[in-house]
C-alpha cells in the first residue's frame, strides 16, 4: 500500500459538502476534530479526506421549541455554551466532549456519558439529519418536531456508523432545560457493594439521572429542584450509606470519572462494552481489566486491558452476551470489534445500497463488509 | 388467487389449524383502524411461533407473494391494509409475556402482547412500559414497533424508539436476526431504531426486548380552563419556559370538550372556550413544589376554573374524557375524519387559526383535541357524508396536514404514513430524501415483499382515492377508538 499525502477538503456549508463527495472519486476518510481516531477498526488510507470541522454553526435554534439544528462540525461544548444562554442544554455528557469533540462525529461512534441513565444517547436525542451520501445525494429525515413517524428514522442509521453510509452533514437536537439544581452522593466501596447498592437505588423512586462505579467509587447524581435535589440526595446517601457531596467534591468526583475514560495509559488498549446491567459488575471486575467504569444501571462500561488481553476481553463481553468495542488500539494487530451483529448481512446490504463503491471510510468496521461489493 | 401449491407451502409452514381461507374470515382482516382503505387478503396466516413466522415469509419471498404482518389491526394509517393477492400474516397468536426481569427492568414479549399488559405484567415489581397509546388496552406491543407509537406521557417518556432494547426479527427473505442488544450501547449502526417505525416495511418483528421504568412515587393532574385557546397556548409555554417537563399537556376546544363531557361526563365545564389538562409526575417534593408553579401559571393567565384530581378515580375521569373524545365526536356530528399532525409547539396558535379559516372556507367544523406539549394536533373534521360532504372533508383533513408542514412540522406523530398519507410525502420530503428511503428497503426488501404500497408513495396508490369511511367493526363494539 503506498501511501501519499491525502487531499483535505474542508466544506463549510451544505453545498461544499455535497460537491466535496460529487466531486471526487476514490475512498474518503471523514474526519471531525479527531477525538475518536484510535476507536474501531483502523481507518484505511484514503486519497481524500473530508475534514468536517469547517461545518460549523447554528441554523436554527428558537428556545421556546427546545429543538435546535446544527451543522456536524460543530463542537457540542460550544453549542452547550450557546444553549446555556437560554437556561438549556443537550443532555448528553460524553466524556470526550471536553475535548472538542463534534456533534456529528459523537453520532457517528455512538458515544454516550453517565447521563445516558437519565436521558438516552444521541440516538434518542438527534431527530433529524441531513446526510450526505458518496455519489452526493442529500438525504433528509426526521425533522424539526420532536413527535414524527414521517418517513424512515435515517437518523438511527447514522447513530454507530462510523461515517460508513454517509457524512453526517446538518443534525437537529432534542433539548432539555437546565436543571435549577443537582447534588451528587458517593460511597467508597468495593464493586461487589457498588453493585447491591445501586440496585437498591435503581428500585427506588429516587429517579437518579446517572449512577456509575468509578475509581473505587459509587456515584449517583439527581437532577431537579433546589430543595428536591436535597431530598432526595440525603435519602440517596441513606440507602447508599454514602455521603452527600459538595458543589466543587461533586464536579471533581465527576471530572475524575470522564479522565478514567478519557485518558487511558497510552500502552494500554481500551473496550467499550455493553451488557445488561446486572452482569456488567462481573465484566468491571475480570482480572485483565483495570481502572474499569461503567454504568450500573445502564450497563455500558469502559476497561482498560494490556494489548494481549483483547481477545479474551471481547470472549467474555460475549459470553455474557454483551457488545464490545476498542477505542483504542496500541500498536500490532488488535481485533476492534467484538462478536459481529447478526444482521451484518442487512448492513452490508445497505452499505452496497447507500456507498456501493464502497468509498466511505473503509477499514472501522474491519470485515463486516466484506460479503459484498463494498471492500472491492 | 394464490397459486395452490403456495397455498399448500404456507400451511405446512403453519399448520394447518392456523390458516384463514373462508370469504368470511377473509373479510374481517380487509381493513385496519382506517376502514376507508379496504382489501381482501388472499389468505391469512396465524403462526405460533417464530420458527412459523419465519417458515411463512419464506415461502412468499420464494414465490414473489406479498405479505402484510398484522397485530390488532387499531392503526389509523391503513398501514396493516392487506395487499391484493398477497398474504396476511396475523401475530396474534404470539402473545406470550416470555420474560419479565425486575433486576435488569426489562421485559421480553412476543408481538401479539398488548401494550397494557406489558405494564400488567411489570405492575407486581412496581414498574410499568412508559409509552401508552390511548387504544392501549388492545393494540399490541408489535404494532407499536411498527408504528413507533407515542401516547399522551411521550412528552416526557418518548415514544417506542426511546425503549425498545432488542428485537427478534424475521427478514423478508425469512431469515431470522437480532436488532438491538441487552444495553444502549450498540453494535455498529442502529438497524433497530431504522426498524423502529417503518411500518412493518422492513421485516416482521416477533420478539421484543422492552425496557420497564420505576412507577413515579407522585402523580398530580389538573384539568383548567381558558377564555380562549391562545390563552391556553400561552400556559403551556409558560410551563416549558419554567423548565418544568410535564409527564402529559393535552389541550380541548370547545368542540371537542361538548362531545366528550356528553359522552362520558366527565365533569369538563360545557361552555368553556378550551381547556388543559396537565400532569407532573416524579418525587414527591420536586412534584408538588412545580405543581404549585403551575397552578400559578394557569392563575396568571385567567383560568377561570381549575379542578384537581384528589385521587386515582378522579385522574382516571379527567383521562377518560380526553381519551374518549375522539369517539365521542359521533355525538355532534354524523361522520368525521381524524387527522394526525405536528407543528413546532411555537406556532400551535398560529395553525389553530389557519384551520379555523380552512374549516370556514369549506364550510366544514374542526373540533380540536391535543397533545400540545409536543405540538402534535389531532383535528377531527367533522362532516355529513349523507349531504356529500365527504370529498370536501377529505380534501380539508388532507390540507390541514400538509399545512402542519408547511409550518415546519411534520404529516404524523404517531399514526403514521401507511396508505393514508404516501401520497403527501413529497410534501414533506424532496426527491432525493424519498428515493434514499427506498435504498434503505431495498436493503432490507429488496423483492418488495414486504407490506408493498405502503409508506412511500407509489403511483399506483396516488392516482387512487380512498372509499368512504364505515366504521371498523371493533370500533361499533366499543373495543377499540379512533384516536
Amino acid at each position: 500500500m503506498t501511501t501519499t499525502t491525502p487531499a483535505v477538503l474542508t466544506p463549510t456549508d451544505l453545498r461544499g459538502a455535497r460537491d466535496a463527495l460529487a466531486d471526487t472519486a476514490g475512498a474518503v476518510r471523514i474526519r471531525g476534530t479527531g477525538t475518536a481516531a484510535g476507536w474501531a477498526g483502523s481507518p484505511e488510507p484514503a486519497p481524500t479526506v473530508l475534514d468536517t470541522t469547517g461545518l460549523t454553526g447554528v441554523l436554527a435554534y428558537n428556545p421556546a421549541d427546545m429543538t435546535v439544528g446544527v451543522r456536524a462540525g460543530t463542537p457540542v461544548r460550544e453549542l452547550q455554551e450557546e444553549l446555556a444562554g437560554h437556561g438549556q442544554r443537550l443532555a448528553f455528557d460524553a466524556a470526550r466532549v471536553a475535548r472538542g469533540a463534534t456533534v456529528g462525529g459523537l453520532v457517528a461512534t455512538a458515544d454516550s456519558g453517565p447521563l445516558a441513565l437519565g436521558y438516552g444517547s444521541l440516538r434518542d436525542l438527534m431527530i433529524g439529519a441531513t446526510t450526505v451520501l458518496a455519489d452526493g445525494t442529500v438525504a433528509r429525515s426526521g425533522g424539526h418536531v420532536i413527535k414524527n413517524v414521517a418517513g424512515y428514522d435515517l437518523t438511527k442509521l447514522l447513530h454507530g456508523s462510523y461515517g460508513a453510509f454517509g457524512l453526517l452533514a446538518e443534525v437537529v437536537l432534542r433539548l432539555h432545560p437546565i436543571p435549577a439544581a443537582q447534588r451528587s452522593v458517593r460511597l467508597d466501596c468495593p464493586l461487589s457493594t457498588a453493585a447491591e447498592r445501586a440496585a437498591a437505588v435503581l428500585g427506588s423512586a429516587l429517579e437518579p439521572v446517572a449512577l456509575e462505579w468509578a475509581d473505587g467509587s459509587l456515584l449517583v447524581r439527581v437532577e431537579g429542584t433546589p430543595e428536591g435535589t436535597e431530598v432526595r440526595a440525603r435519602q440517596l446517601a441513606e440507602l447508599t450509606r454514602g455521603s452527600v457531596l459538595s458543589e466543587d467534591a461533586a464536579e471533581a468526583a465527576w471530572a475524575r470519572h470522564a479522565e478514567l475514560v478519557d485518558s487511558p495509559p497510552e500502552d494500554r488498549a481500551v473496550a467499550r462494552i455493553g451488557c445488561r446491567p446486572s452482569r456488567l459488575p462481573g465484566l468491571l471486575g475480570d482480572p485483565a481489566g483495570t481502572g474499569g467504569t461503567g454504568g450500573l444501571g445502564t450497563g455500558i462500561g469502559t476497561v482498560t486491558v494490556a494489548p494481549g488481553d483483547v481477545e479474551r476481553t471481547h470472549d467474555a463481553v460475549t459470553a455474557a452476551g454483551g457488545t464490545s468495542v476498542l477505542r483504542q488500539r496500541p500498536a500490532g494487530a488488535l481485533r476492534a470489534w467484538g462478536q459481529a451483529p447478526s444482521a451484518v448481512r442487512v448492513l452490508t446490504a445497505l452499505k452496497d445500497e447507500l456507498d456501493p463503491q464502497g468509498r466511505l471510510c473503509p477499514g472501522r468496521f474491519e470485515l463486516w463488509f466484506t460479503s459484498g461489493k463494498a471492500l472491492s | 388467487m394464490l397459486d395452490e401449491a403456495v397455498r399448500q407451502a404456507l400451511v405446512s409452514a403453519v399448520g394447518p389449524g392456523n390458516v384463514i381461507s373462508d370469504p368470511v374470515g377473509l373479510r374481517s382482516y380487509e381493513c385496519d383502524g382506517l376502514t376507508g382503505f379496504r382489501q381482501v387478503p388472499a389468505l391469512v396466516v396465524l403462526p405460533l411461533d417464530t420458527q412459523s413466522v419465519a417458515a411463512a415469509v419464506r415461502v412468499c419471498h420464494e414465490h414473489g407473494v406479498p405479505f402484510v404482518a398484522r397485530g390488532a389491526g387499531t392503526g389509523l394509517s391503513g398501514g396493516a391494509m392487506p395487499v391484493a393477492d398477497g398474504v396476511v400474516i396475523s401475530l396474534q397468536r404470539l402473545r406470550r409475556v416470555l420474560d419479565v426481569d425486575p433486576v435488569d427492568r426489562r421485559a421480553v414479549l412476543e408481538p401479539g402482547v398488548t401494550n397494557l399488559d406489558i405494564t400488567k405484567a411489570a405492575a407486581p415489581h412496581g414498574l410499568y412500559y412508559a409509552p401508552d397509546p390511548s387504544s392501549q388496552q388492545v393494540c399490541t406491543i408489535g404494532g407499536n414497533v411498527a408504528e413507533n407509537s407515542g401516547g399522551a406521557h411521550c412528552l416526557k417518556y418518548g415514544f417506542t424508539t426511546n425503549h425498545v432494547l432488542a428485537m427478534t426479527v424475521v427478514l423478508p427473505d425469512g431469515e431470522i436476526v437480532t436488532l438491538g442488544g441487552d444495553s444502549g450501547e450498540q453494535l455498529g449502526p442502529d438497524l433497530r431504531g431504522v426498524f423502529l417505525g417503518s411500518e412493518g416495511t422492513l421485516g416482521v418483528v416477533c420478539e421484543i426486548t422492552v425496557r420497564l421504568l420505576r412507577v413515579p412515587e407522585t402523580v398530580r393532574t389538573l384539568l383548567a380552563d381558558f377564555p380562549s385557546v391562545p390563552a391556553a397556548g400561552e400556559v403551556v409555554s409558560d410551563i416549558v419556559a419554567a423548565g418544568i417537563v410535564p409527564a402529559a399537556v393535552e389541550m380541548m376546544d370547545n368542540l371537542a370538550i361538548q362531545a366528550a363531557e356528553k359522552a362520558v361526563g366527565a365533569g369538563y365545564t360545557l361552555d368553556t372556550p378550551a381547556a388543559l389538562v396537565v400532569e407532573l409526575d416524579g418525587p414527591a417534593a420536586e412534584c408538588g413544589e412545580q405543581f404549585e408553579q403551575v397552578k400559578e401559571i394557569c392563575d396568571r393567565h385567567g383560568c377561570t376554573r381549575l379542578h384537581i384530581a384528589g385521587d386515582a378515580a378522579e385522574r382516571a375521569k379527567i383521562w377518560k374524557g380526553r381519551k374518549a373524545a375522539f369517539a365521542a365526536v359521533g355525538r355532534i356530528s354524523a361522520d368525521y375524519i381524524v387527522q394526525d399532525g405536528v407543528v413546532p409547539r411555537t406556532r400551535l396558535a398560529e395553525v389553530l387559526d389557519r384551520i379555523a379559516e380552512m374549516g370556514d372556507a369549506a364550510g366544514l367544523r374542526v373540533a380540536n383535541v391535543f397533545h400540545a406539549g409536543d405540538g402534535n394536533l389531532h383535528p377531527l373534521v367533522l362532516f355529513d357524508a349523507d349531504a356529500g360532504e365527504l370529498e370536501r372533508a377529505e380534501e380539508l383533513s388532507k390540507d390541514i396536514a400538509e399545512l402542519c408542514v408547511e409550518l415546519g412540522g411534520s404529516l404524523s406523530g404517531e399514526h403514521g404514513i401507511g396508505t393514508d398519507k404516501a401520497c403527501s410525502m413529497p410534501r414533506m420530503f424532496g426527491v432525493d430524501d424519498l428515493a434514499t428511503m427506498d435504498r434503505v428497503r431495498s436493503a432490507f426488501d429488496p423483492r418488495h415483499l414486504c407490506n408493498p404500497g405502503k409508506l412511500l408513495p407509489t403511483p399506483r396508490l396516488c392516482g387512487e382515492r380512498p372509499g368512504v369511511y364505515r366504521p371498523h367493526p371493533l370500533e361499533e363494539a366499543g373495543v377499540i377508538e379512533r384516536l
